[in-house]
């Protein structure tokens, strides 16, 4: 069997474009709100749900449904956070109470747009005519998401290091006593947050559906991989996470050629993120965080 | 002197457990206040209670007369109130010039954040040095230079510093304290919980004495320091007996 290791550094850097998009909301809010928030899965279905509703039933395109999606989802995501977690952690909830409620508020709204939309499968009917680039084989979803990835790793590097925000947001996640000790909000900083976070699941939603298919488990299918790469990264790490989406999409494609050439079937690669995740909370529970001290 | 900051009859804490007991504390204009102490006296619960940091029991926190008892942290920042805490007064993953550049986070204006910043590496020109160095990379001097310069970006007219002096060696140390002086001297109120008696109280013109979570003595800093009794209180010896 000949293998096409381009192709496979090509899907790696296609699998890692999704999982970076995916993550950077997981990893800043955690950052900042100090629990996992299982919800973001429903965020990323919320975006391609919406996604699908711009660009198919109102027939305004891909690039039209990424906006309104970010917009939208990111709103439904500062709800979340205004309405449930903010008032349950004024009241002393603890990280597992968070959890649990995440976990919770992500099935209300699995099951909701359920029952709105469909537990059908839904397909965006634009078709991504593949074509080859020497011994590549990409379509331009593909080369978008690439796109899309590099451009947020670029707009969230200004933001963070360039702006007023984005030093506050690291400030924040870093020691938010000092950060009200030095006359920031931390409140509207942490609502900025939630939005660019909830904003992106919802554009990795559009992504994630336009590759394969629409359904209330679009989101849920892709969450550990995208845990796992907020932790490996270092939770609240942005660069970290940059990082970590790469080589878990590195990993993941390596780790289809070995299932393939053992025979099994390539689902299993679910299995490659769970070991990955396992591997860095007993070995390095920090993540690549020291290696990327800036946020 | 009418005082610019003040607290009166201050029971703070965490969570139900009242730590500091009516307590009350000013401070004026161009002045510098001590408030010393034993270990687990309640100094920096004290300090933190005014800026809203622990939970208030009773009593009120005024800055030039207005009560900011019940305002958030950010909020009295923004009016005038700089604070530095003992440890952790830096952010670590942000370099010197962000962490001013967060200091000066309510100020309107490049220009005024820009002259700020030319003031506070004028005073601390180590700072300047190596304003691309990370916070976290620091040597315990320049980390807590950083942290008065960070809490000065503010524009405070009350400083209130928890244990500046802690774990530094006496170079350091007497470089923070001249450093104080000179912020004092442009009409800022200092307010400084500190273990190192004798050094603070050289700076100090007043001081108040904690034990267990109460004022037990208060007056003019030398009288204070020449006190035998309250000189052990500041140890923290025989402070069974001063409580019974």
């Amino acid at each position: 069997m000949t293998i096409n290791w381009a192709q496979v550094l090509f899907n790696s850097v296609v699998t890692g474009s999704f999982y970076l998009i995916g993550a950077v909301g997981i990893t800043l809010t955690y950052g900042l709100s100090n629990f996992p928030n299982f919800a973001h899965a429903e965020l990323i279905t919320s975006g391609a749900f919406i996604g699908y509703m711009v660009a198919e039933q109102l027939g305004l395109g891909i690039p039209v449904a990424l906006v309104i999606s970010f917009l939208c989802t990111g709103i439904v995501g500062l709800l979340c956070y205004r309405c449930i977690f903010q008032p349950l952690a004024k009241k002393g909830a603890t990280i597992i109470h968070l959890m649990v409620a995440s976990i919770a508020l992500g099935f209300i709204l699995r099951h909701s747009i359920g029952a709105v939309w469909s537990w059908e499968p839904l397909y965006f009917t634009s078709t991504w005519r593949a074509f080859t680039v020497g011994p590549l084989r990409v379509t331009w979803l593909w080369l978008g998401l690439i796109f899309a990835a590099l451009s947020l790793a670029t707009a969230m590097h200004f933001v963070l290091v360039k702006t007023k925000i984005g030093k506050a947001i690291r400030a924040t996640s870093s020691n938010p006593e000092l950060a009200l000790a030095s006359g920031i909000n931390i409140d509207k900083v942490i609502w900025v947050t939630w939005f660019i976070g909830a904003g992106l699941a919802g554009i990795a939603g559009i992504f994630r559906g336009a590759d394969t298919q629409i359904w209330p488990m679009t989101g849920w299918d892709a969450i550990l991989p995208i845990f796992a790469v907020a932790v490996l990264g270092g939770i609240g790490n942005f660069y970290g996470a940059i990082a970590a989406a790469f080589i878990i999409g590195l990993a993941e494609n390596i780790g289809v050629v070995g299932l393939t050439i053992l025979g099994l079937s390539t689902t299993y690669r679910i299995g490659i993120a769970f070991l990955i995740l396992i591997i860095t909370l007993i070995v390095r529970p920090q993540g690549l965080a020291m290696l990327f001290r800036r946020t | 002197m009418r005082p610019v900051f003040s607290a009166e009859n201050i029971s703070a804490g965490y969570g139900d457990v009242a730590i500091v007991r009516g307590v009350s504390v000013k401070v004026a204009e161009s002045e510098i206040v001590a408030i010393v102490g034993p270990n687990g006296s309640g100094k920096s619960t004290l300090l933190k209670s005014f800026l809203g940091l622990v939970r208030l029991f009773q009593g009120s926190v005024f800055y030039q007369d207005e009560d900011i008892s019940k305002i958030t942290p950010d909020r009295a920042v923004s009016l005038g109130v700089g604070y530095v805490p003992q440890v952790n007064n830096v952010f670590p993953n942000l370099n010197i010039s962000e962490n001013l550049d967060m200091g000066a986070y309510h100020r309107k204006g490049k220009t005024s954040i820009k002259a700020g910043m030319a003031e506070i590496y004028e005073m601390f020109p180590e700072l300047e040095a190596r304003k691309s160095a990370l916070a976290g990379n620091l040597s315990g001097g320049e980390r807590q230079m950083l942290a008065i310069g960070r809490a000065m970006m503010a524009e405070p007219k009350v400083l209130l510093l928890d244990e500046p002096l802690a774990s530094l060696s006496p170079k350091p140390a007497s470089v923070i304290m001249s450093k104080l002086e000179l912020i004092r001297k442009n009409r800022v109120a200092i307010m400084i919980v500190e273990q190192n008696v004798k050094k603070v109280l050289s700076i100090s013109s007043r001081g108040y004495v904690l034990v267990n979570g109460a004022c037990v003595m208060e007056g003019d800093a030398d009288t204070l320091f020449a006190e035998e009794s309250s000189q052990q209180r500041f140890l923290g010896l025989e402070t069974k007996s001063i409580d019974s």
